[in-house]
């Protein structure tokens, strides 16, 4: 009996803290989307009980993020920026963590470092960092027009969707490298060294073995990076101000940053996660499909 | 700057709040529970006959509303509290902190600031309880939330001796809160064009309507914004068009005022930002719809030094064509130093200190009566090319613009006007 709960118990940490700091606040959110207004202080008053739900600010949400509706444009414009920014990333972070990972020898330590030093600092600090080197006569400007990139300072601030998307990337990357570096990491190489002694280039080793089992890596950062992308307002409103350059979290902050309708805002959170937790699931499909190749799961 | 929040009362417990939001829904319905209960210390409740938040009466420059008091102001000739902490509750570096300093020393206390981030999410805080100020910064549309709230308490003016004697006269018993029963004016300012002389090249003051220089600004792409606030952005367009019905509620106009807004995608890539003050000095903004103060700050902290002080400009309309509010101070309901909170409004009226916040910090004009913008350029606090951006009390008048209250069907109106405006355009 004693052995028999011994084991699972030591979940239950992770599990309490998934309860009070994930599902309670989550239902929280629901029980505020579903619930109605104070008519004095325009205060949410979430209502608890799912059969009592007010399903009309859901309703009100979808048809404004339907095609045709207000926040249709907007809705499209965050996936692009999403998925640009993630392709970015994987560009520029997958041989980050395969470097690290695979070559970069006692100086591991130190790429690390340097990957996870810029999180030190706050988000919105180097975002303002990032407006002052931007600006027409910044650091920037002044670099690509030195080096002929440019003929002439670019507007970077003035409201363009590339500035969002870089500054998007600057943000999240380090987010997406540590778990693929991990992922790499935990390669095999005699993989490799088979494939290679099979007769295998280079980059066919690379494509059939190590992408292959780098997938969990990439799948987990890019869950990672894109759930709180798809959320983020801060990042377009610090680099551009541009409502044609807004995205969806914009329009939740605006509903929960007071106003008549807190409700909105969390009827739209609600349509947002509803829509990552397709990507969780795909994700978690992902995972669990490499673990029962590799033969893991009966094993766990 | 529209909107600020109200605190909730210590002693109000989740069981009273939601009691008394049903007896708020009741009084959005019908008959007010606040002017009923309250009918003992009501006086006049006129107004435009349309119903706010707590069934409380709308008020507008020419349709004055005394407001009910929800409980007795504290007596006379009581002593002032000392000791512990005293709260002021306002947007970030919107009070000189010296004087702050000086007045904590004068009774005894360490003064806190606590700030917010905009009015709106200031009243959310408030509400749930999660801040105890003892003063606060409050805006006249925002008003009758503190009421209807309970979120702010009725004052007694013999505490507040400066206001009649410092203050302009239509402030002193202002349209919004007849006989000053829960607020004094803070500052005050009208919403009007900013924009860099080196930078544009129209003659905007002279221009027809002043407002279409933001629909014929491609040449400017990039640089031009518009303020992020809401009544601002959409009465802006509403002004543009000749309809000076600020406070609409019809559909119609709201609707058109946020389509021709749309239009500014296209030419101007337009932004929306509240940091004119900083942007339009630094050079990085060339055109920027702005309040009359962000002026007066931006020339006194963040122009340049290599640039003259003719590189800024402002417009704004005539006297009844042009947007003014003021912003207020009142006392919390959570306030355990009541008295002390009363000394703290006479305080910030007091001429010496509300000049110093003004002049030495804030660079928003206190409606003081010894404040006049020629003498204000004379002795070099304010450029000659900046003179407009100092109110005169006339400018605040029976006859002037004023964002009011709007109903809550009016600010989901507004409210989703400006969500579709934000959108932004196919991209």
């Amino acid at each position: 009996m004693y052995r028999r709960w011994l084991w699972p118990s030591f979940a239950l940490p992770g599990v309490l803290w998934l309860v009070l700091l994930f599902v309670v606040p989550f239902y929280a959110v629901l029980g505020v989307a579903f619930g109605t207004v104070d008519p004095i202080l325009f205060q949410p008053v979430p209502i608890w009980n799912p059969l009592e739900w007010n399903v009309g600010w859901l309703n009100e949400v979808l048809g404004r993020l339907a095609p045709g509706g207000i926040w249709f444009d907007v809705g499209i414009r965050t996936i692009v920026y999403v998925l640009v920014s993630l392709a970015l990333c994987l560009l520029i972070g997958y041989p980050v963590a395969y470097f690290t990972a695979r070559h970069a020898g006692r100086w591991k330590g130190v790429i690390l470092i340097l990957i996870i030093l810029p999180l030190w600092i706050s988000y919105m600090m180097r975002m303002l960092a990032w407006v002052n080197l931007l600006q027409t006569d910044g650091y920037v400007n002044d670099f690509l027009t030195f080096t002929h990139v440019l003929s002439q300072p670019r507007d970077w601030l003035g409201g363009s969707a590339s500035t969002v998307i870089l500054a998007l990337v600057y943000g999240y990357i380090p987010y997406l490298i540590l778990p693929l570096f991990a992922s790499l990491d935990r390669i095999d190489r005699s993989h490799l060294e088979a494939a290679r002694d099979l007769g295998a280039s280079p980059w066919s080793a690379f494509r059939t073995v190590t992408l292959p089992l780098s997938k969990t890596g990439i799948l987990g950062g890019a869950v990672l990076i894109t759930l709180p992308m798809f959320g983020d307002y801060f990042t377009p409103n610090i680099v551009s101000g541009a409502p044609s350059t807004s995205m969806i979290g914009n329009q939740i902050d605006l509903y929960f940053h007071g106003g008549p309708q807190p409700t909105i805002g969390a009827a739209l959170t609600i349509v947002l996660a509803a829509f990552l937790t397709i990507l969780m699931l795909y994700y978690m499909r992902s995972i669990h499909r490499a673990q029962r190749e590799a033969g893991t799961v009966g094993a766990l | 700057m529209t909107h600020h929040p109200k605190e909730r009362p210590n002693s109000l417990s989740r069981r009273g709040f939601l009691l008394r939001s049903a007896g708020a829904a009741a009084a959005v319905s019908g008959a007010g529970p606040l002017l009923a209960a309250c009918g003992s210390t009501t006086s006049e409740s006129t107004g435009t006959g349309l119903e706010g938040p707590g069934g409380l009466p709308l008020a507008r420059p020419d349709k004055r509303v005394t407001l009910p008091r929800w409980e007795d102001p504290i007596e006379s000739g009581l002593k002032p509290e000392t000791g512990g902490t005293f709260t002021v509750f306002n947007y970030p570096a919107y009070l000189y902190r010296k004087l702050l300093t000086e007045f904590g020393a004068k009774y005894d206390v360490e003064v806190q600031y606590t700030p917010f981030d905009n009015v709106n999410s200031g009243i959310q805080r408030l509400a749930s309880g999660g801040v105890t100020p003892d003063v606060m910064e409050i805006t006249p549309d925002t008003l009758d939330i503190g009421v209807a709230g309970e979120l702010i308490k009725p004052l007694n003016l013999d505490y507040i001796p400066n206001l009649q004697k410092n203050i302009w006269p239509q402030l002193v018993d202002p349209f919004y809160d007849g006989e000053s029963r829960y607020t004094v004016p803070y500052t005050c300012y009208a919403t009007g064009i900013a924009w860099r002389t080196d930078m544009i090249k129209e003659d905007i003051a002279g221009m027809e309507q002043p407002w279409d220089i933001f629909w014929e600004s491609q040449a400017y792409k990039g640089k031009v914004a518009l303020l992020s606030e809401n009544r601002e952005t959409i009465g802006m367009a509403l002004l543009r068009k000749g309809i000076t019905d600020i406070n609409t509620e019809d559909p119609a106009l709201v609707n058109q005022a946020v389509s021709d807004l749309k239009e500014l995608y296209d030419v101007c890539n337009i932004k929306v930002d509240d940091i004119q003050y900083r942007t339009v000095p630094e050079g990085s903004s060339w055109l920027h719809q702005a309040w009359s103060g962000d002026m007066i700050a931006g020339y006194i902290y963040y122009l340049p030094k290599d640039t003259p002080a003719s590189a800024l400009a402002y417009w704004k309309a005539p006297h009844g064509k042009v947007p003014v509010q003021n912003d207020c101070f009142a006392i919390c309901s959570t306030t355990e130093k009541p008295v002390l909170s009363h000394l703290f409004l006479n305080y910030l009226l007091d001429n010496g200190v509300a000049y110093e916040n003004f002049v030495d910090f804030n660079g928003y004009q206190p409606p003081l009566n010894e404040i006049d913008p020629s003498t204000l350029v004379q002795k070099g606090v304010v450029p000659e090319n900046l003179e407009n951006s100092v109110l005169t009390n006339e400018e605040l008048g029976t006859d002037s613009l004023q964002y009011g209250t709007l109903t809550s069907q009016g600010q989901q109106l507004w409210q989703d006007g400006y969500s579709n405006f934000l959108a932004g355009g196919g991209s």
